[in-house]
C-alpha cells in the first residue's frame, strides 16, 4: 500500500511542522490551566493525542496554536469533572468604576507602584488558579499567551465582547487578592502617591 | 480628518477613557482612538496614575507565566504517546 503509506507520511509530517512547534506553549497553557505539573502533563499528552487523532479536520494554514488551545482547554474541562461556576459579568461602566475603586484604594493605602515592587508571581499563580475558569482561561489566553481579543474568542468558541467581559472581571479579581497578599507580607510604601488634578 | 482626530481629543472625557482602559492597553482600539486615549492620558493626573497602576500590573501577570520544571521529558512523553498512536518519525 505505497499511496497509503505515503499520504500518513506526509500528514504525519505536517503534524510534526505544524502542531508539534507549539509544544511550549501548549505546556504553559496547560500548566495555567490544571493545578499542578503532573496533571499538566496528562493535559499535554492528551492534547497532543486528540489533536493527531484529528488531524483530518484541521486545515492547513490556519491558527494551529488556537485549535491546539481549543482541544486543550476542552480536555481540561472534561476531565475535570467539575461544574463551572456561572460568572455573572457586569455591564462596562460598572465595570470600570469597579477597576477604579480598586486603584484607589490603593492610592489610599499609598501602594501604587506595588506591582513593581513585589514579587507577586507565585501569588498571582495562586490567584489564577483560584479564579473561576471562564475568567482564568480568558485571563490566561489574552495576558499570558498574547492572544487579541477576537484569537481568544475563537478558542474559547465565544463573542469577542464575551472575551472583553470576562478578561476585564478576571483583571479585577485578580488584583484584590495581590493587594492583600502584599499587605500581608509587610510591603511599605516608598512614598505617598500624588493627588488628583490636571497637569497645566 | 486631523480636525476631527482632535475633536475626538477634546471629546474624551475622563469616565470614557476609564471605560476603554484595558482596551487602550491591550491595543484593541482603533488607531483614533488609540491617539485620542493618549492624548487624555498625557494631560490628566487622575488618569494617568491609573493607567500606569494597570499597565504595570499587566506587565506583572505576563511575567508570571509557570514554565515546566522539565520540558524534554515532557517533549519525549508527547513524543512516546504519538509513537505508540501509530504516528510515524515522531
Amino acid at each position: 500500500m505505497p499511496d497509503h503509506d505515503d499520504a500518513k507520511r506526509e500528514r504525519d509530517r505536517q503534524f510534526r511542522e505544524e502542531a508539534l512547534r507549539w509544544l511550549p506553549h501548549v505546556t504553559r497553557f496547560a500548566l495555567s490551566l490544571a493545578r499542578n505539573e503532573s496533571d499538566a502533563d496528562d493535559l499535554v499528552q492528551e492534547t497532543y493525542l486528540r489533536a493527531y487523532r484529528s488531524w483530518h479536520l484541521y486545515e492547513p494554514g490556519t491558527d494551529c496554536r488556537g485549535w491546539l488551545f481549543t482541544i486543550c482547554r476542552n480536555e481540561f474541562l472534561r476531565t475535570r469533572a467539575r461544574q463551572q461556576r456561572e460568572v455573572d459579568l457586569e455591564p462596562p461602566d460598572l465595570e470600570a468604576r469597579q477597576a477604579a475603586a480598586v486603584h484607589d484604594s490603593v492610592r489610599n493605602t499609598m501602594l501604587e507602584d506595588i506591582w513593581l515592587r513585589v514579587d507577586l508571581a507565585p501569588a498571582i499563580q495562586r490567584a489564577l488558579a483560584a479564579l473561576p475558569e471562564v475568567l482564568r482561561s480568558t485571563v490566561i489566553l489574552v495576558d499570558l499567551q498574547d492572544l487579541k481579543y477576537e484569537e481568544a474568542a475563537a478558542v474559547l468558541g465565544v463573542p469577542v465582547g464575551t472575551v472583553r467581559s470576562r478578561l476585564f472581571r478576571g483583571r479585577r479579581q485578580l488584583q484584590e487578592p495581590l493587594l492583600i497578599h502584599a499587605q500581608d507580607a509587610g510591603f511599605a510604601p516608598r512614598r505617598p502617591p500624588s493627588h488628583g488634578g490636571d497637569i497645566q | 480628518m486631523t480636525e476631527d482626530r482632535w475633536h475626538d481629543h477634546e471629546m474624551l472625557d475622563c469616565d470614557t477613557v476609564m471605560q476603554q482602559l484595558w482596551d487602550y492597553l491591550d491595543e484593541e482600539l482603533t488607531p483614533d482612538r488609540m491617539t485620542a486615549i493618549r492624548a487624555h492620558l498625557a494631560m490628566c493626573a487622575r488618569c494617568y496614575p491609573q493607567y500606569e497602576f494597570e499597565r504595570a500590573f499587566l506587565v506583572a501577570l505576563s511575567g508570571a507565566q509557570a514554565e515546566h520544571s522539565n520540558p524534554e521529558a515532557l517533549r519525549k512523553r508527547v513524543a512516546d504517546a504519538l509513537r505508540a498512536d501509530g504516528m510515524l518519525e515522531v
